[in-house]
């Protein structure tokens, strides 16, 4: 079990409030990622719920039982930090056992779960090594591997894949997705990144300076962005926002249309612009476009063999289906 | 030209003159230590000049080890060295983990830490000895008295005066007596160089990882347990890099043993070097041959054990 629930928590750092109140809840068994700018308060959240950080007040329930003042170690929690915070002179399989170990857990018992704790992970073969000797994949797999050991409630993630590089980050992303069908354990992550977030969520919180913009998934936040930022946040690349006149046309403050969603052609369409830089990807190509009145530049995928050069001319028509409008507060209007 | 030919010739004066400087005072040492070399002989006055001739072998040597004071020199070299080690150890560690929170004052209270260590260590020896070790006029001697008066005082007192007439007066300790000069030396020297290691364990614990100790809390490890897996391991290579530095200098430790009892019932090599080399340089070289094969053997000794528990 592992419902999680946040009720009006705040947190204060002195004078300044970094988390004004704040209400969420998550379900046994959800995967649930936090994602936002930096800055946004989304690890002091996490830290919140580990207990590494006091609530200035509110009350944190884990499986409807009062945690605020319990000890980090009693709540039930394992967490996996970014700079894997592995205890440097132990072996692999010392640091995996450490959790147990302090829990007074037998020997017997102790070996049987780092064995199958390493197996499922692939580190059988580095058990007797030091962290130091391992690759940055290795050492999060550890870090993991602690994690599991405990039999925890939740997993808490704090930006784990920040320090690999791209191709293992979407090797690990893969693991850890997998892991949490395997275990159907409520898992919490946070990432700046939001290709993270789409991949990886059941439900993605979208913070910004502390306050919740959007809780949804991944589909639901794609296609109904509740505002601006949220619009601006989720997707790759960006929506584009269009202010001014062409906006005013369909009676919204701004309105936004993905790049996905534009037809760009050589000869005619509803807007005309000049090429501007066109990004081949092999399977896509982004082209930026200027010269639109209210958004500039604006961004466009077209097929992966398009031949659009610097400096032409292009014409691009919007799906008028998959126009998202903003009022003046940059809410959306249905 | 080859292209390291240069780079060794222009190391080569700093090279040369760091030989020079050891190698110098190493090999006179060891040849003064082989031939017979006095002050003052009215006897034999070619004794007198340091020459081949004068050729005495081993039998410097020999000497040294058969002078009844040079085994209990080792043996006190020893405690003194390894007794101020465990304590610095202990308490600069202690110390240390205790003025790395913070709490008001901390700037202040950590460069009063430090202060012991600017002392000179004769001005060091002389404050200890007369101030607060001496046994009438120094601090020891007024508290004893103090608490000697105050029980006396109580014996007379209705309803306890019974308890009180149970308990001992006490004496003061005559630091400067032959059984104790060594301890008054080991508490001196302890007091001046635990701000040594105060000042390397705290720069070090600066360093220690925070995630380390946040994964460590969420792993259920108590403050002890955090203290001991952790922090403790963590300052395996300071405490062995203090361990080192100070058991070479403590070694050579001169100045406060002169001070405390004129090596009454306190000697260690470098002492007993000094006493030799009042007249006879000889027996006093090969002391000095004698010490620098202790010196190693310590060193290496203290760097296996301390590398071997606190690094792995």
């Amino acid at each position: 079990m592992g419902r999680i629930v946040l009720e009006q928590v705040t947190k204060s750092f002195g004078e300044t409030q970094v988390i004004p109140p704040l209400d969420l809840t998550i379900e046994d068994g959800e995967f649930a990622v936090f994602v936002g700018p930096s800055g946004c308060g989304k690890s002091t959240l996490l830290r919140l719920i580990a207990g590494l950080e006091d609530t200035t007040s509110g009350k944190v329930l884990i499986d409807d039982e009062d945690m605020t003042s319990v000890s980090p170690s009693k709540r039930g929690l394992a967490m996996v930090f970014q700079s894997y915070a592995l205890y440097p002179h132990m072996t692999v399989r010392k640091n995996i056992a450490f959790p147990m170990r302090m829990a007074g857990m037998s020997e017997e018992e102790q070996n049987k779960r780092i064995e199958a704790a390493a197996a499922s992970l692939n580190l059988t073969d580095y058990l007797d090594r030091k962290p130091g000797q391992l690759s940055g994949g290795q050492r999060q797999r550890v870090a993991i591997g602690r994690a599991i050991v405990r039999d925890p409630s939740a997993f808490l993630f704090d930006e784990p894949l920040s320090n690999l590089d791209a191709a293992l980050r979407v090797g690990m992303r893969l693991e850890i997705t997998e892991m949490h069908e395997r275990m159907q354990t409520t898992m919490i992550y946070v990432t700046h990144d939001q290709v993270e977030a789409m991949t990886m969520a059941n439900k993605i919180v979208v913070l910004q300076a502390g306050v919740i913009e959007q809780v949804g998934s991944p589909l639901e936040l794609y296609h109904k962005p509740r505002n601006k930022f949220v619009a601006g946040f989720i997707g790759s690349p960006k929506m584009n926002l269009i202010e001014g006149a062409e906006a005013n046309k369909h009676g919204a403050e701004t309105i936004g249309i993905r790049p996905e969603h534009v037809t760009a052609s050589k000869t005619s369409g509803l807007w005309q612009g000049t090429v501007g830089v066109a990004e081949h990807l092999g399977s896509d190509t982004f082209v930026h476009v200027h010269g639109i009145e209210g958004c500039d530049p604006m961004t466009v995928r077209a097929a992966g063999d398009a031949t659009f050069k610097h400096g032409e001319e292009i014409f691009l028509t919007p799906d008028e289906t998959q126009l998202h409008k903003f009022d003046t507060a940059g809410l959306r209007i249905e | 030209m080859s292209n390291r030919t240069l780079p060794r010739l222009l190391q080569s004066p700093a090279v040369v003159l760091l030989l020079i400087w050891m190698l110098v005072p190493l090999s006179m040492t060891l040849y003064f230590s082989f031939i017979r070399y006095v002050l003052n002989n009215l006897r034999k006055p070619e004794w007198m000049t340091p020459a081949l001739s004068n050729w005495r072998g081993f039998g410097n040597y020999e000497f040294v080890l058969k002078s009844k004071d040079f085994i209990f020199a080792i043996q006190n070299s020893l405690l003194i060295v390894c007794s101020i080690l465990f304590l610095t150890v202990i308490l600069g560690v202690l110390i240390a983990v205790l003025i790395n929170k913070s709490f008001p004052g901390q700037g202040i209270v950590r460069v009063l830490l430090i202060s012991p260590f600017f002392v000179m260590p004769a001005v060091n020896a002389v404050l200890w000895i007369n101030m607060i070790l001496d046994p009438v006029l120094g601090l020891q001697g007024i508290a004893v008295g103090s608490i000697n008066d105050l029980v006396d005082g109580l014996r007379a007192a209705p309803g306890v005066g019974w308890f009180f007439s149970l308990w001992p007066e006490l004496t003061p300790i005559s630091f400067r007596a032959t059984q104790t000069s060594a301890y008054a030396v080991i508490i001196m020297v302890t007091w001046q160089w635990t701000p040594f290691a105060i000042l390397i364990f705290m720069t070090s614990l600066q360093s220690e990882d925070q995630q380390q100790k946040e994964a460590a809390i969420l792993d259920g490890a108590s403050t002890w347990s955090q203290f001991r897996f952790l922090t403790l391991p963590h300052l395996g290579r300071p405490i062995a890099i203090v361990v080192m530095i100070q058991a070479i200098f403590h070694l050579s430790l001169y100045a406060e043993i002169e001070i405390v009892s004129r090596g009454n019932g306190n000697k260690n090599l470098p002492y007993l070097i000094g006493e030799f080399a009042n007249n006879n340089i000889g027996a006093a070289s090969a002391t000095g041959i004698f010490a620098v094969i202790l010196a190693n053997i310590v060193a290496i000794f203290l760097l296996r054990i301390v590398g071997k528990t606190l690094m792995e």
